[in-house]
């Protein structure tokens, strides 16, 4: 069962010789690779550049530093691809001329593609070669502060290991991203596009910003529509100019929030901003209870008054008006009574 | 040594128990009843003996346990209020406030000026002699905020206007044929309702009408005050005779004046004897001291008003959504008593429907209540009738699958109505200066706070108003 196994493994490791359609070899290697190679030889046409099959390909040619590798060699080869017909009809002469090649072979010297090839991370290092000659270039190129750089969400560490496939160390990776970082405060105005080109390999897909909602709209009767959510409450709130009349659900303020806090936060998107006796509200809420519905409709009049007043975002965000507030009722677990407490201690 | 001493205490204290009274009751318990050997050495013995029970607490404290807290500990330090005590505090009324600041140009409301346009949106006093015949019709209420000013005041708003307006109308109307009003006051919760009456009293009791009020229409429901079959009544009526007693007290007290001045002109059949050319404050009075002649006096008493000459007469009734219903009384067969067949209530629901009418003219005025009314869909449907008839819209229909009471439907069939919304700013911009001016807010009343005040308190309702700057002061 070994043997057959074995057997096996060679004749697949033989017909995936045969199958190869392209050549493997290619820039520092310029001659044809003879087709037939018997699986038995030790001579083994290996790539030396590393097919990045992960990497997305893009056709424009890498920025590379520029190195001296040992030059081409020159080697008189008979075979050419057009004999290939003679070779399938004379076995014989085929053989001599694979035993000829194959003293050519040997006389081969195989150049990596890459100068860290030898390296344990060959792609990353090169990554980071890349990097540095490419702020070398721009070193002098007038820079922002990192907090006026545009903000980039590059990607993590395990995404550039997938996307390497190199096991690449925590601190390395991080060094790597304050060279991106640094590379990144050059001027917006002046960044050179091969910069930009080379920061994309390490961005994210999908970048902060990316996904810009769509603006709202005052529909023909001077509407403007917001939504708030908060706990288990959800509001729509509709902000039309006026003044100061609230309505919560068709009932005024007091009767549907019997606390003034309540009501007091209902509108506090427009009490923060003095704006309380400039529009009209009505709101329509529903789900939770009553400090969650008040906290809800908050949220949805800031975004309806957003709608009106853009330039209050600022203002809105210090009186606490524009973020969802993300506290929902914890789970309970098992094991538990409710979501942390558990059951009363007893020593037996 | 003690042992001795105590023994020769004990043995005087036996021999002379009838002498000692002012000794604690605890000695004589232990005072053995047997007598002496001698009594002549604790005849001698120095008198003055240490009492038990008053040296220090046991060292190590007292290890037996105590279940049960003595009568003294579980009565609380405190004096315990006597019966009747918090009820009469919960209704206090408080008219004055000696640590609010006097309103300078307050100006008030006099007999020439009570039904004046001029008063729109200005906030006016209430005279003195008004404020007592208030009190005695009990249109002020405990949850009001009079206890918060110097001196009772009220914001004319825009509605009270429009019932001085009716007013001024029945009052002008046609000697021969005088007008009267029936009308619902409805509105928010904490809207003034209440107090729009008050001010329809006061306007009232300034132009000289006569003013009977019924404070609150639960109290006539409830069940808490006696009652008993009225004789030849068909179908059977109940009258309730403490209650009627108290309420011509009320009348005498509102209407001294007007009462004392007018002599009983009619022949009337009373239970007790009235002496001849007696005034209508003795008749009433009559009933007010006498409580099983209390509803025949009050019937003779509302002939004597209805007597031609006489002033206008105001009817107001608060929490009207308590005598459109059965009440709390019981029949002979155990069965509710309709509220209708309570003759106070009898007698409102008959000037309210129009069956009897105000030969002198009136003004008949049902306040509903927002925080004390149990759900009443005739009233409901009445006020949306009469909306509709008002705005000349399409008139409702009623909901088929809804319990609805007949009798009310039938008495509410064509009643106006005065709904009482929110004020206007101007209105609240005026009862602020006038919160600020008392001193009871301290804030600067500007355009801006008035208007976010104004909002907050639901669209002007005054008493979230108040509520919203005046009590809940952060």
């Amino acid at each position: 069962m070994a043997r057959g196994e074995l057997s096996r493994g060679l004749w697949r490791a033989f017909d995936s010789l045969g199958a190869l359609s392209r050549p493997q070899c290619q820039s520092p290697l310029r001659t044809s690779t003879p087709r037939r190679i018997q699986p038995s030889t030790t001579a083994r046409c290996i790539t030396t550049s590393t097919p990045r099959a992960v990497e997305p390909t893009s056709d424009k040619p890498e920025v590379l530093e520029k190195f001296t590798a040992a030059p081409e060699i020159e080697i008189e080869l008979e075979l050419e691809l057009e004999d290939r017909p003679a070779r399938k009809t004379g076995r014989s002469d085929a053989d001599k001329k694979f035993r000829n090649d194959k003293s050519k072979l040997a006389k081969l010297r195989v150049v990596p593609a890459s100068p860290s090839y030898f390296s344990a991370k060959p792609t990353f290092t090169d990554d980071v070669i890349n990097l540095l000659a490419l702020l070398r270039k721009v070193a002098t190129l007038p820079t922002v502060t990192p907090a006026e750089a545009p903000k980039v969400a590059w990607k993590t560490i395990d995404q550039y290991r997938i996307m390497t496939n190199e096991p690449v160390k925590t601190q390395r990776f991080h060094k790597m991203l304050h060279l991106l970082r640094r590379l990144n405060c050059v001027h917006p105005s002046l960044m050179p596009q091969e910069v930009l080109d080379a920061m994309k390999r390490y961005k994210k897909d999908s970048q902060p910003g990316d996904i810009v909602p769509s603006p709202g709209v005052i529909d023909e009767l001077g509407r403007a529509k917001g939504v708030g959510r908060r706990k288990t409450s959800s509001a729509t709130a509709y902000v039309i100019e006026g003044e100061g009349e609230v309505l919560v659900n068709g009932k005024s303020l007091t009767e549907f929030f019997g606390r003034l806090h309540d009501r007091e936060s209902a509108v506090w998107a427009l009490k923060a901003t003095q704006r309380l006796d400039k529009y009209n509200v009505f709101a329509l809420v529903n789900g939770g209870g009553v400090t969650g519905q008040a906290e809800a409709i908050t949220l949805a009049v800031a975004k309806a008054l957003l709608v009106h007043e853009p330039a209050l975002k600022p203002a809105l965000r210090r009186a606490g008006c524009v973020t969802r507030d993300p506290r929902k009722v914890e789970r309970k677990k098992p094991g538990h009574i409710k979501a942390r407490k558990m059951p009363t201690w007893v020593k037996r | 040594m003690s042992s001795s001493m105590s023994l020769r205490g004990l043995s005087q204290l036996s021999l002379d128990a009838v002498s000692r009274s002012a000794i604690p009751t605890r000695s004589l318990m232990i005072a053995p009843q047997a007598s002496c050997f001698s009594t002549s050495a604790a005849r001698y013995a120095n008198p003055t003996m240490k009492k038990k029970g008053m040296g220090a607490a046991p060292k190590k404290g007292v290890k037996s346990l105590r279940i049960t807290k003595s009568n003294k500990d579980a009565a609380g330090s405190g004096k315990r209020p006597a019966p009747g005590e918090r009820k009469a505090m919960r209704k206090r009324i408080v008219l004055s406030n000696d640590n609010a600041l006097e309103v300078a140009g307050l100006q008030d409301l006099t007999a020439e000026n009570a039904l004046d346009a001029s008063h729109q949106g200005k906030v006016r006093g209430i005279p003195e002699e008004a404020v007592d015949a208030l009190r005695a019709v009990e249109a002020f209420k405990p949850r009001q905020g009079w206890s918060l000013f110097r001196r009772p005041a009220v914001l004319m708003r825009k509605e009270t206007m429009e019932l001085a307006q009716i007013m001024k109308k029945i009052e002008s109307s046609e000697k021969s044929k005088k007008e009267s009003k029936r009308i619902i006051v409805y509105g928010e919760r904490m809207g003034g309702k209440s107090t729009l009456l008050l001010q329809g009293i006061t306007m009232a009791f300034l132009r000289k009408w006569t003013i009977i009020n019924l404070p609150e229409g639960q109290d006539i429901v409830n069940a808490h005050t006696d009652y008993a079959p009225l004789p030849g009544s068909q179908p059977l009526q109940y009258t309730q005779d403490t209650y009627t007693a108290g309420l011509l007290s009320q009348i005498v007290k509102a209407n001294q004046g007007f009462l004392a001045a007018t002599k009983v002109s009619a022949k009337h059949d009373l239970p007790l004897p009235l002496s001849k050319g007696a005034t209508l404050k003795q008749l009433a009075e009559l009933g007010a001291a006498n409580p099983e002649a209390a509803w025949p006096v009050f019937v003779a008493l509302w002939t004597e008003l209805t007597q031609p000459g006489r002033p206008p007469i105001l009817v107001g009734v608060d929490g009207l959504s308590h005598i459109m219903r059965e009440s709390e009384y019981l029949n002979s067969n155990v069965k509710p008593i309709h509220a209708h067949d309570l003759t106070i209530v009898r007698h409102f629901v008959d000037l309210f429907s129009g069956k009897t009418a105000l030969p002198n003219g009136g003004l008949v005025l049902g306040v509903t209540s927002g925080s004390n009314s149990p759900a009443n869909s005739a009233i409901e449907l009445s006020i949306a009738g009469a909306e509709a008839r008002q705005s000349k819209s399409a008139l409702p229909q009623w909901n088929p699958y809804k319990a609805i009471d007949q009798r009310a439907v039938e008495c509410l069939k064509n009643v106006d109505v005065l709904k009482v919304s929110g004020i206007s700013k101007e209105e609240a911009r005026s009862i602020m200066d006038y919160y600020a001016e008392s001193g009871v807010l301290r804030a600067q009343v500007n355009e801006g706070f008035v208007s976010e005040r104004w909002s907050l308190a639901g669209m002007g309702n005054i008493g979230e108003l108040e509520r919203a700057t005046v009590r809940l002061r952060v």
